[in-house]
């Protein structure tokens, strides 16, 4: 659920100095969002009030999302707040594996080394990339079948195939290897 | 009066041929089912579907299109409510509560919440638009930069409105997404702002990757860490049709989500994206029980999902009688208007009234049209539900996978979605909400472009947002907003408040 109250019993109840760690965590997250933000525009120019250039906004804004996480840093030192939450690695791992697969795939991906470009993926196209994209992405959960997913995964993909390649004829390449594209 | 009614009789005559009905069904149930895929939204849907109308004369070509722009964005709310996925931005309000109502076993209620409130707020914006489209197109013009900026920091302050955790990480939340949005090349100067020498990004990050990423692929993770909450959902069917009792509540919400919306939809400048969240706004301000908001309150569901139908109707008016194309998705109907030979402009009503009268009564033919397909498909969206979630995540990362992908056929945007799923998770373990986020991206570039507008006429001075009535009369609506929205924010109280919950 996107819902992020604490509830009880995730308030961190110590008599520690930072009595909400995920507000302090939260507050660094922001001022490195925002050091991001402003290091990344300072080479634009400013610009005055009647002629904005360029860089105003970003550093601007950029200059508010770090007070905001200045005011949660302090914030943290006063105010009870919940624990850290863990973050788990086997799912964003395969689930964000899986899109990133996909991505590589679908047309391939050809790196600059040495000045010329080398095809380090061949482009497999929808029907090889939407597979793997789908049962890599199942390892993120201990409830999938390998029995299941996979002729699930083939059959969506053909699914998908009718009818975005057939009925809309999006330029999606299919199978480049065998039918170019 | 009698002229009015002359016109809709012109315009049914044109809608009301059985070939423009056909047209018609044809496209709000294609633009529905496209619609209705998760990782594909209302733009995704129309470029996809637009060759489908090129055979056609324009009059058809036209009322198709429309056809499928309704279709496409009932689709998306109805994926925004059953998987938490919105298309499009005014999808993301409909997904708060749309959401929860549907863990809570309701999911049929708020899929025909949504349908019968968007019928009413259809019906009422194509009077509106017969009735007021001329004298309201020159009101609008009326809104100089300045009063769009101040709308803009008021539409920003709904979004604040809108947090059900803590009002600073809200408040954040719309910077951050105001700063994603600078991200591109400048339109005045050109120079490449925050791109880090990617040439992909270089036109912007796009909002599909962003929507995609932050709340399709996160909220995936998130239910793979809690599969006892997910489980829940599956096990309660629930209605069909929202109660008796349901629609009493939501009845007045409707209403005052369609004057929301229309009002807002008529201003040039995407002023329909504010119309939901002004309406979840009002809702909870105005309801008996705010605390329902971000539960699954009905309010919250009817009021933003009429706004959000009345806004895409009255988008129209600024579309077809200035050529303005208010946002991405007019910008795409004004490229098929194009392709088909008519270009919109003031001279169409005069010139060509079939074509814009013929386009307004079929309007509210669209609108039947999208109850009569969706209510009876409610039960199969429904037990979609029931489909093992095992099964169901790769699908929908599949759809999303090619859904970004078919926008711009890039594979980078894929990639992105995925830094995205990665961001958004990292949002969701700190506290944070997405969707304020959201609305600070999609408004950012045009508070960006209006603030600039403003001070190069003004000639630098800041006194033009207090000095011109209709911007400094909205700048106070939105300091009000604010006070109200930090006074119960002192942490103490809120605390409090969570642990006597």
């Amino acid at each position: 659920m996107l819902d992020p109250r604490p509830s009880d019993s995730e308030i961190a109840h110590g008599r520690g100095l930072i009595k909400s760690p995920s507000d302090l965590a939260a507050g660094m997250f922001l001022l490195a969002l925002a050091a991001v933000g402003y290091f990344g525009s300072l080479s634009l120019k400013f610009g005055t009030l009647s002629n904005i250039g360029p860089g105003l906004m970003p550093r601007s804004i950029a200059v508010l999302v770090g007070a905001f996480g200045v005011l949660l840093i302090v914030q943290s030192f006063f105010f009870h707040g919940s624990r850290l939450e863990r973050w788990s690695i086997r799912g964003p791992f395969f689930i964000l594996g899986a899109i990133v697969l996909f991505a590589l795939t679908i047309r391939g991906t050809a790196i600059p080394i040495d000045g010329k470009q080398v095809q380090v993926v061949p482009a497999l196209g929808l029907l090889v990339a939407g597979p793997l994209a789908m049962i890599f992405s199942g390892f993120a959960s201990n409830e999938t079948k390998l029995k299941e997913i996979i002729p699930f995964a083939l059959v969506l993909t053909a699914l998908c195939y009718l009818m975005f390649k057939v009925v809309l004829r999006l330029p999606i390449p299919v199978l480049p290897i065998l039918l170019g594209y | 009066m009698g002229e009015l009614l002359s016109n809709l009789g012109l315009g049914l005559g044109v809608a009301l041929t059985f070939k423009n009905i056909a047209l018609c069904f044809i496209g709000c149930l294609v633009g529905t089912l496209i619609g209705v895929l998760p990782g594909v939204g209302p733009i995704a849907t129309i470029a996809m579907l637009l060759p489908i109308t090129f055979g056609l004369d324009p009059v058809g070509a036209l009322i198709m299109l429309a056809g499928i722009y309704y279709g496409a964005q009932y689709g998306g709310s109805t994926t925004a409510i059953l998987v938490n996925i919105p298309g499009e931005a005014t999808s993301v309000v409909t997904a708060l509560d749309g959401h929860q109502m549907a863990r809570n076993g309701q999911a049929g209620a708020a899929l025909g919440l949504a349908a019968i409130g968007s019928f009413i707020a259809g019906c009422i914006a194509t009077l509106v638009i017969a009735a007021l489209g001329k004298p309201l197109t020159a009101m609008a013009l009326l809104f100089g930069p300045a009063d769009y900026f101040a709308l803009m920091v008021l539409g920003l302050m709904f979004a604040v409105v809108l947090a059900r955790g803590s009002v600073p990480k809200a408040m954040a939340m719309i910077l951050v997404g105001v700063l994603l949005s600078t991200v591109g090349t400048d339109l005045e100067t050109g120079d490449e702002r925050l791109t880090f020498g990617w040439t992909d990004i270089s036109d912007g990050l796009e909002f599909a990757a962003i929507a995609m990423g932050i709340f399709g692929f996160a909220e995936i993770v998130k239910n793979l860490e809690n599969p006892e909450a997910r489980d829940v959902v599956k096990m309660k069917m629930g209605r069909l049709l929202p109660s008796k009792e349901q629609f009493a509540k939501a009845f007045k919400p409707i209403l005052r989500g369609t004057f929301l919306g229309s009002a807002l939809g008529i201003l040039p400048g995407n002023g329909a994206v504010l119309g939901p969240f002004a309406s979840y706004s009002l809702e909870k301000k105005l309801s008996s029980d705010p605390s329902q908001f971000g539960k699954g309150a009905v309010e919250g569901v009817a009021g933003p999902e009429s706004a959000n139908n009345a806004g895409a109707q009255t988008a129209f008016i600024p579309l077809l009688t200035l050529g303005i194309p208010p946002n991405a998705v007019m910008a795409l109907m004004v490229g098929a208007m194009q392709i088909h030979g008519i270009v919109p402009g003031p001279q169409i009503i005069s010139k060509q009234p079939e074509l814009f009268w013929g386009m307004i009564a079929s309007m509210w033919i669209g609108n039947l049209m999208l109850l009569v397909i969706n209510l009876p498909l409610i039960g199969l969206w429904v037990r979609l539900l029931k489909v093992p979630y095992r099964l169901m995540f790769p699908s929908i990362i599949l759809f999303c996978c090619i859904g970004i992908y078919s926008v711009n056929n890039n594979p980078f945007e894929v990639m992105l979605a995925a830094g995205f799923g990665l961001f958004g998770y990292a949002l969701l373990k700190f506290g944070f909400e997405p969707a304020p986020l959201i609305l600070g991206y999609v408004l950012g570039r045009l508070m960006e472009e209006k603030l600039r507008q403003a001070l190069v006429i003004s000639r630098g001075s800041f006194w033009t947002f207090l000095e011109r009535p209709l911007s400094g009369g909205i700048l106070l609506v939105a300091l009000v907003l604010a006070i109200i929205a930090l006074l119960p924010s002192i942490q103490k109280s809120r605390d409090k408040v969570f642990v006597d919950d």
